[in-house]
Protein backbone atom coordinates (compact mmCIF):
# COMPACT_ATOMS: atom_id res chain seq x y z
CA UNK A 1 0.00 0.00 0.00
CA UNK A 2 2.84 2.35 0.83
CA UNK A 3 4.34 3.03 -2.57
CA UNK A 4 1.10 3.53 -4.39
CA UNK A 5 -0.99 5.29 -1.79
CA UNK A 6 -0.66 8.58 -3.64
CA UNK A 7 -2.22 7.33 -6.82
CA UNK A 8 -4.82 5.17 -5.15
CA UNK A 9 -6.21 7.78 -2.93
CA UNK A 10 -9.57 6.25 -2.25
CA UNK A 11 -10.90 2.85 -2.95
CA UNK A 12 -14.48 3.58 -2.02
CA UNK A 13 -16.39 3.36 -5.28
CA UNK A 14 -19.00 6.03 -5.84
CA UNK A 15 -22.49 5.27 -4.65
CA UNK A 16 -24.88 4.77 -7.50
CA UNK A 17 -27.89 6.96 -6.91
CA UNK A 18 -30.76 5.86 -9.04
CA UNK A 19 -34.21 7.19 -8.49
CA UNK A 20 -35.57 10.38 -7.05
CA UNK A 21 -33.98 12.32 -4.22
CA UNK A 22 -36.40 12.22 -1.34
CA UNK A 23 -37.37 15.18 0.84
CA UNK A 24 -35.65 14.90 4.21
CA UNK A 25 -36.13 16.26 7.69
CA UNK A 26 -32.99 16.07 9.82
CA UNK A 27 -32.23 17.53 13.19
CA UNK A 28 -28.82 19.12 13.59
CA UNK A 29 -27.42 16.49 15.97
CA UNK A 30 -27.60 13.46 13.68
CA UNK A 31 -24.63 11.80 11.98
CA UNK A 32 -25.20 10.53 8.51
CA UNK A 33 -22.36 9.13 6.43
CA UNK A 34 -21.61 10.59 3.06
CA UNK A 35 -22.16 7.25 1.36
CA UNK A 36 -25.53 6.49 2.93
CA UNK A 37 -28.20 5.97 0.30
CA UNK A 38 -31.48 7.84 0.52
CA UNK A 39 -33.96 7.26 -2.27
CA UNK A 40 -37.71 7.44 -2.81
CA UNK A 41 -40.40 10.07 -2.85
CA UNK A 42 -41.75 10.12 0.70
CA UNK A 43 -40.39 12.22 3.54
CA UNK A 44 -37.43 10.75 5.44
CA UNK A 45 -37.27 11.97 9.04
CA UNK A 46 -34.30 11.29 11.28
CA UNK A 47 -34.57 12.43 14.88
CA UNK A 48 -31.83 13.72 17.12
CA UNK A 49 -28.55 11.89 17.78
CA UNK A 50 -29.20 9.00 15.40
CA UNK A 51 -26.31 7.56 13.41
CA UNK A 52 -26.51 6.30 9.84
CA UNK A 53 -23.48 4.26 8.76
CA UNK A 54 -22.02 4.29 5.24
CA UNK A 55 -24.01 2.34 2.64
CA UNK A 56 -27.11 2.11 4.77
CA UNK A 57 -30.14 2.50 2.56
CA UNK A 58 -33.30 4.38 3.45
CA UNK A 59 -35.94 3.91 0.80
CA UNK A 60 -39.11 5.98 0.96
CA UNK A 61 -40.61 4.61 -2.26
CA UNK A 62 -43.56 3.17 -0.33
CA UNK A 63 -44.19 6.17 1.91
CA UNK A 64 -42.64 8.08 4.77
CA UNK A 65 -39.66 6.69 6.69
CA UNK A 66 -39.15 7.84 10.24
CA UNK A 67 -36.12 7.06 12.43
CA UNK A 68 -36.39 7.84 16.15
CA UNK A 69 -33.92 9.33 18.59
CA UNK A 70 -30.55 7.65 19.17
CA UNK A 71 -30.98 4.94 16.57
CA UNK A 72 -28.05 3.27 14.85
CA UNK A 73 -28.50 2.08 11.29
CA UNK A 74 -25.48 -0.01 10.34
CA UNK A 75 -23.94 -0.44 6.91
CA UNK A 76 -25.92 -2.20 4.21
CA UNK A 77 -29.10 -2.20 6.28
CA UNK A 78 -32.19 -1.34 4.30
CA UNK A 79 -35.22 0.47 5.68
CA UNK A 80 -38.35 0.55 3.55
CA UNK A 81 -37.43 -2.17 1.09
CA UNK A 82 -40.10 -3.02 -1.45
CA UNK A 83 -41.40 -6.47 -0.42
CA UNK A 84 -40.56 -9.28 -2.81
CA UNK A 85 -42.85 -10.97 -3.58
CA UNK A 86 -45.55 -8.48 -2.53
CA UNK A 87 -47.86 -9.85 0.16
CA UNK A 88 -51.27 -10.70 -1.34
CA UNK A 89 -53.18 -8.95 1.45
CA UNK A 90 -51.51 -5.64 0.94
CA UNK A 91 -51.55 -3.70 -2.30
CA UNK A 92 -48.30 -1.86 -2.87
CA UNK A 93 -48.90 1.83 -3.36
CA UNK A 94 -45.82 3.49 -4.70
CA UNK A 95 -45.30 7.05 -3.70
CA UNK A 96 -48.11 6.79 -1.18
CA UNK A 97 -48.52 9.31 1.59
CA UNK A 98 -48.74 6.60 4.25
CA UNK A 99 -46.05 5.45 6.62
CA UNK A 100 -43.53 3.02 5.19
CA UNK A 101 -41.30 2.33 8.19
CA UNK A 102 -41.40 3.89 11.64
CA UNK A 103 -38.53 3.26 14.05
CA UNK A 104 -38.87 4.19 17.72
CA UNK A 105 -36.05 5.51 19.88
CA UNK A 106 -32.91 3.45 20.62
CA UNK A 107 -33.46 1.05 17.72
CA UNK A 108 -30.39 -0.65 16.26
CA UNK A 109 -30.55 -2.11 12.78
CA UNK A 110 -27.41 -4.16 12.24
CA UNK A 111 -25.36 -4.96 9.14
CA UNK A 112 -27.34 -6.14 6.15
CA UNK A 113 -30.70 -6.31 7.93
CA UNK A 114 -33.78 -5.50 5.90
CA UNK A 115 -36.97 -3.84 7.10
CA UNK A 116 -39.63 -3.99 4.43
CA UNK A 117 -41.88 -1.00 3.89
CA UNK A 118 -45.66 -0.83 4.33
CA UNK A 119 -46.64 0.51 7.75
CA UNK A 120 -43.94 -1.49 9.47
CA UNK A 121 -43.43 -0.34 13.06
CA UNK A 122 -40.43 -1.11 15.22
CA UNK A 123 -40.86 0.17 18.74
CA UNK A 124 -38.34 1.57 21.18
CA UNK A 125 -35.16 -0.29 22.12
CA UNK A 126 -35.42 -3.12 19.61
CA UNK A 127 -32.33 -4.72 18.09
CA UNK A 128 -32.57 -6.07 14.54
CA UNK A 129 -29.63 -8.47 14.19
CA UNK A 130 -27.22 -8.96 11.31
CA UNK A 131 -28.99 -10.00 8.12
CA UNK A 132 -32.42 -10.29 9.76
CA UNK A 133 -35.52 -9.53 7.74
CA UNK A 134 -38.71 -7.87 8.97
CA UNK A 135 -41.70 -8.35 6.66
CA UNK A 136 -44.00 -5.58 5.46
CA UNK A 137 -46.55 -4.40 8.00
CA UNK A 138 -44.97 -6.23 10.91
CA UNK A 139 -45.31 -4.59 14.32
CA UNK A 140 -42.33 -5.25 16.55
CA UNK A 141 -42.81 -4.42 20.23
CA UNK A 142 -40.51 -2.58 22.61
CA UNK A 143 -37.06 -3.93 23.52
CA UNK A 144 -37.26 -6.98 21.29
CA UNK A 145 -34.16 -8.75 20.01
CA UNK A 146 -34.03 -10.36 16.60
CA UNK A 147 -30.88 -12.47 16.48
CA UNK A 148 -28.88 -12.60 13.24
CA UNK A 149 -30.59 -14.05 10.18
CA UNK A 150 -34.02 -14.35 11.84
CA UNK A 151 -37.10 -13.53 9.82
CA UNK A 152 -40.38 -11.93 10.82
CA UNK A 153 -43.28 -12.63 8.46
CA UNK A 154 -45.25 -9.81 6.87
CA UNK A 155 -47.94 -8.41 9.14
CA UNK A 156 -46.77 -10.27 12.23
CA UNK A 157 -47.15 -8.71 15.70
CA UNK A 158 -44.31 -9.29 18.14
CA UNK A 159 -45.07 -8.53 21.82
CA UNK A 160 -42.69 -6.42 23.92
CA UNK A 161 -39.42 -8.01 25.16
CA UNK A 162 -39.56 -10.93 22.69
CA UNK A 163 -36.30 -12.58 21.68
CA UNK A 164 -36.39 -14.37 18.32
CA UNK A 165 -33.52 -16.81 17.98
CA UNK A 166 -32.36 -20.02 16.38
CA UNK A 167 -34.49 -20.09 13.26
CA UNK A 168 -37.70 -18.76 14.77
CA UNK A 169 -37.78 -19.90 18.40
CA UNK A 170 -39.14 -17.25 20.78
CA UNK A 171 -38.73 -16.40 24.41
CA UNK A 172 -39.26 -13.38 26.61
CA UNK A 173 -36.41 -11.25 27.82
CA UNK A 174 -36.81 -10.93 31.59
CA UNK A 175 -33.47 -9.40 32.35
CA UNK A 176 -34.92 -5.95 32.91
CA UNK A 177 -31.86 -4.10 31.77
CA UNK A 178 -33.39 -1.68 29.32
CA UNK A 179 -31.97 1.34 31.13
CA UNK A 180 -28.49 -0.11 31.04
CA UNK A 181 -28.83 -1.02 27.40
CA UNK A 182 -29.96 2.46 26.44
CA UNK A 183 -27.02 3.91 28.32
CA UNK A 184 -24.71 1.63 26.35
CA UNK A 185 -26.24 2.78 23.08
CA UNK A 186 -25.73 6.40 24.10
CA UNK A 187 -22.05 5.74 24.71
CA UNK A 188 -21.70 3.92 21.42
CA UNK A 189 -23.29 6.86 19.61
CA UNK A 190 -20.86 9.25 21.29
CA UNK A 191 -17.99 7.29 19.76
CA UNK A 192 -19.61 6.79 16.37
CA UNK A 193 -20.34 10.49 15.98
CA UNK A 194 -16.63 11.17 16.16
CA UNK A 195 -15.77 8.35 13.73
CA UNK A 196 -18.29 8.72 10.98
CA UNK A 197 -17.83 11.76 8.82
CA UNK A 198 -21.26 13.30 8.78
CA UNK A 199 -22.51 15.13 5.76
CA UNK A 200 -26.19 15.95 6.17
CA UNK A 201 -26.02 18.79 3.64
CA UNK A 202 -25.58 16.30 0.85
CA UNK A 203 -29.09 14.99 1.32
CA UNK A 204 -30.82 18.27 1.99
CA UNK B 1 4.21 7.04 -12.09
CA UNK B 2 3.87 6.34 -15.78
CA UNK B 3 1.85 8.61 -18.00
CA UNK B 4 0.85 5.82 -20.32
CA UNK B 5 -2.66 4.70 -19.69
CA UNK B 6 -2.77 1.05 -18.83
CA UNK B 7 -6.07 -0.73 -19.37
CA UNK B 8 -8.01 -0.75 -16.14
CA UNK B 9 -8.57 -4.25 -14.91
CA UNK B 10 -11.24 -5.34 -12.54
CA UNK B 11 -8.67 -5.68 -9.78
CA UNK B 12 -5.94 -3.47 -8.40
CA UNK B 13 -2.86 -5.62 -7.92
CA UNK B 14 -0.39 -4.25 -5.41
CA UNK B 15 3.34 -4.86 -5.15
CA UNK B 16 2.81 -7.32 -2.33
CA UNK B 17 0.44 -9.36 -4.46
CA UNK B 18 -2.85 -8.23 -3.01
CA UNK B 19 -5.70 -8.28 -5.50
CA UNK B 20 -8.31 -5.76 -4.50
CA UNK B 21 -11.42 -5.38 -6.63
CA UNK B 22 -12.19 -1.84 -7.70
CA UNK B 23 -15.76 -2.40 -6.63
CA UNK B 24 -14.83 -3.40 -3.10
CA UNK B 25 -15.83 -0.92 -0.42
CA UNK B 26 -12.92 -0.31 1.88
CA UNK B 27 -13.68 2.41 4.40
CA UNK B 28 -10.75 3.87 6.32
CA UNK B 29 -8.02 2.25 4.20
CA UNK B 30 -5.24 3.70 6.33
CA UNK B 31 -6.32 1.42 9.19
CA UNK B 32 -6.50 -1.79 7.14
CA UNK B 33 -3.38 -3.96 6.99
CA UNK B 34 -3.13 -6.58 4.27
CA UNK B 35 -0.38 -9.16 4.67
CA UNK B 36 0.01 -9.75 0.95
CA UNK B 37 -1.43 -12.15 -1.63
CA UNK B 38 -4.89 -11.41 -0.32
CA UNK B 39 -7.88 -11.33 -2.65
CA UNK B 40 -10.73 -8.93 -2.01
CA UNK B 41 -13.60 -9.54 -4.38
CA UNK B 42 -16.14 -6.96 -5.57
CA UNK B 43 -18.74 -5.69 -3.10
CA UNK B 44 -16.73 -6.89 -0.13
CA UNK B 45 -16.68 -4.30 2.62
CA UNK B 46 -14.10 -3.63 5.32
CA UNK B 47 -14.77 -1.06 8.02
CA UNK B 48 -11.33 0.30 8.76
CA UNK B 49 -12.78 3.53 10.08
CA UNK B 50 -13.97 1.88 13.28
CA UNK B 51 -10.70 2.23 15.20
CA UNK B 52 -10.25 1.75 18.89
CA UNK B 53 -10.78 4.95 20.79
CA UNK B 54 -9.28 3.85 24.10
CA UNK B 55 -5.66 2.86 23.77
CA UNK B 56 -4.24 0.03 25.80
CA UNK B 57 -1.54 1.17 28.21
CA UNK B 58 1.32 2.20 25.94
CA UNK B 59 4.43 0.01 25.97
CA UNK B 60 7.32 1.41 27.96
CA UNK B 61 9.38 2.00 24.82
CA UNK B 62 7.02 4.76 23.83
CA UNK B 63 6.11 3.26 20.50
CA UNK B 64 3.47 5.14 18.55
CA UNK B 65 -0.06 3.88 19.18
CA UNK B 66 -1.16 1.22 16.78
CA UNK B 67 -4.28 2.33 14.98
CA UNK B 68 -4.91 -0.76 12.91
CA UNK B 69 -8.59 -1.65 12.88
CA UNK B 70 -8.47 -4.72 10.63
CA UNK B 71 -5.35 -6.77 9.98
CA UNK B 72 -5.36 -9.60 7.50
CA UNK B 73 -2.61 -12.17 6.90
CA UNK B 74 -1.39 -13.73 3.67
CA UNK B 75 -3.43 -15.68 1.15
CA UNK B 76 -6.78 -14.64 2.54
CA UNK B 77 -9.77 -14.68 0.26
CA UNK B 78 -12.70 -12.32 0.86
CA UNK B 79 -15.61 -13.34 -1.36
CA UNK B 80 -18.27 -11.17 -2.91
CA UNK B 81 -20.49 -9.24 -0.54
CA UNK B 82 -18.76 -10.20 2.67
CA UNK B 83 -18.22 -7.64 5.40
CA UNK B 84 -15.44 -7.37 7.96
CA UNK B 85 -15.94 -4.97 10.84
CA UNK B 86 -14.12 -4.60 14.12
CA UNK B 87 -16.10 -5.59 17.21
CA UNK B 88 -17.09 -2.95 19.74
CA UNK B 89 -17.89 -3.06 23.44
CA UNK B 90 -17.99 -0.89 26.53
CA UNK B 91 -14.58 -0.68 28.14
CA UNK B 92 -13.70 1.30 31.27
CA UNK B 93 -16.90 3.26 31.17
CA UNK B 94 -16.76 4.20 27.51
CA UNK B 95 -17.43 2.46 24.23
CA UNK B 96 -14.57 1.37 22.02
CA UNK B 97 -13.97 -0.74 18.97
CA UNK B 98 -11.25 -3.37 19.13
CA UNK B 99 -9.04 -4.55 16.27
CA UNK B 100 -10.06 -7.53 14.14
CA UNK B 101 -7.14 -9.84 13.43
CA UNK B 102 -7.08 -12.52 10.83
CA UNK B 103 -4.35 -15.10 10.16
CA UNK B 104 -3.21 -16.62 6.87
CA UNK B 105 -5.23 -18.71 4.42
CA UNK B 106 -8.62 -17.54 5.68
CA UNK B 107 -11.49 -18.00 3.26
CA UNK B 108 -14.54 -15.80 3.88
CA UNK B 109 -17.60 -16.92 1.96
CA UNK B 110 -20.00 -14.68 0.03
CA UNK B 111 -22.29 -12.56 2.17
CA UNK B 112 -20.58 -13.44 5.44
CA UNK B 113 -20.41 -10.80 8.18
CA UNK B 114 -17.38 -11.08 10.46
CA UNK B 115 -17.20 -9.21 13.76
CA UNK B 116 -14.75 -11.56 15.45
CA UNK B 117 -11.91 -10.48 17.70
CA UNK B 118 -9.50 -12.89 16.09
CA UNK B 119 -9.47 -15.58 13.45
CA UNK B 120 -6.57 -17.99 13.24
CA UNK B 121 -4.91 -19.42 10.17
CA UNK B 122 -6.38 -21.91 7.71
CA UNK B 123 -9.99 -21.10 8.50
CA UNK B 124 -12.83 -21.68 6.07
CA UNK B 125 -15.93 -19.55 6.67
CA UNK B 126 -18.89 -20.50 4.49
CA UNK B 127 -21.46 -18.38 2.70
CA UNK B 128 -23.84 -16.17 4.70
CA UNK B 129 -22.15 -16.93 7.99
CA UNK B 130 -22.48 -14.39 10.80
CA UNK B 131 -19.59 -14.32 13.24
CA UNK B 132 -20.66 -12.49 16.39
CA UNK B 133 -18.72 -9.81 18.18
CA UNK B 134 -15.54 -10.87 19.97
CA UNK B 135 -15.76 -14.47 18.82
CA UNK B 136 -12.38 -16.16 18.63
CA UNK B 137 -11.78 -18.76 15.95
CA UNK B 138 -8.57 -20.77 16.23
CA UNK B 139 -6.66 -22.53 13.42
CA UNK B 140 -8.00 -25.11 10.96
CA UNK B 141 -11.68 -24.45 11.60
CA UNK B 142 -14.42 -25.00 9.06
CA UNK B 143 -17.60 -22.97 9.53
CA UNK B 144 -20.41 -24.34 7.39
CA UNK B 145 -22.76 -22.15 5.34
CA UNK B 146 -25.39 -20.15 7.18
CA UNK B 147 -23.96 -20.67 10.65
CA UNK B 148 -24.51 -17.94 13.23
CA UNK B 149 -21.62 -17.84 15.68
CA UNK B 150 -22.79 -16.14 18.88
CA UNK B 151 -20.81 -13.27 20.37
CA UNK B 152 -17.79 -14.19 22.55
CA UNK B 153 -17.73 -17.83 21.40
CA UNK B 154 -14.31 -19.45 21.31
CA UNK B 155 -13.92 -22.16 18.69
CA UNK B 156 -11.01 -24.54 19.25
CA UNK B 157 -8.69 -25.69 16.48
CA UNK B 158 -9.74 -28.45 14.07
CA UNK B 159 -13.48 -27.94 14.71
CA UNK B 160 -16.32 -28.09 12.24
CA UNK B 161 -19.01 -25.64 13.25
CA UNK B 162 -22.59 -25.20 12.05
CA UNK B 163 -26.09 -24.16 13.13
CA UNK B 164 -28.00 -21.17 14.48
CA UNK B 165 -26.54 -20.63 17.04
CA UNK B 166 -23.38 -22.39 15.96
CA UNK B 167 -22.10 -25.47 17.77
CA UNK B 168 -19.10 -27.65 17.21
CA UNK B 169 -20.48 -30.59 15.23
CA UNK B 170 -17.30 -32.44 14.40
CA UNK B 171 -13.59 -32.49 13.90
CA UNK B 172 -11.56 -31.83 10.78
CA UNK B 173 -10.06 -35.18 9.68
CA UNK B 174 -6.30 -35.32 9.32
CA UNK B 175 -6.39 -35.85 5.56
CA UNK B 176 -8.44 -32.69 4.99
CA UNK B 177 -5.87 -30.20 6.20
CA UNK B 178 -4.57 -29.67 2.67
CA UNK B 179 -7.94 -28.34 1.56
CA UNK B 180 -7.48 -25.19 3.66
CA UNK B 181 -4.62 -24.02 1.43
CA UNK B 182 -5.68 -21.02 -0.65
CA UNK B 183 -2.66 -20.61 -2.92
CA UNK B 184 -4.40 -22.18 -5.90
CA UNK B 185 -7.55 -20.17 -5.36
CA UNK B 186 -5.44 -17.01 -5.27
CA UNK B 187 -4.17 -17.71 -8.78
CA UNK B 188 -7.65 -18.16 -10.24
CA UNK B 189 -8.73 -14.54 -9.72
CA UNK B 190 -7.26 -11.23 -10.73
CA UNK B 191 -6.73 -9.40 -13.97
CA UNK B 192 -5.20 -12.40 -15.74
CA UNK B 193 -6.69 -15.35 -13.92
CA UNK B 194 -5.29 -18.81 -14.38
CA UNK B 195 -7.52 -21.86 -14.69
CA UNK B 196 -7.71 -23.92 -11.51
CA UNK B 197 -5.41 -26.93 -11.47
CA UNK B 198 -7.17 -30.20 -12.13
Amino acid sequence: MSSSSKTRHSIVPPVVHTGPKPPVHFTSSISIADSAILIGTGLITIHSESVIHPRAKLDSTLGRVSVGRRCIIHERATLGAVPTPPPPSMPIVRGGEGMSVALGDYVIVEVGATVEGGETVIAEGTLIGVGARVGAGAKIGRHCTLTPMSEIAAGEMLPDFTVVYSNGLRRTDNRGMTELKNKGITRQIDVLRRMIKSNPQKFA
Amino acid sequence: MSSRRVPRGEYIETDTGNKVARKATLVGTQNIMLGGKTVIQPEAMIRGDLVRTIQAPAPASGAPPNNTAVSIGRYCFLSKGCCLRPPGRPYKGAFTYMPLRMGDHVYVGPGAVIQAASIGSHVHIGAKVVVGEFAIIKDYVRVLDGAVIPPNMVIPSFSIVAGQPARVIGEVPEGMLESFELRDLYKTVGNNPQPPPV
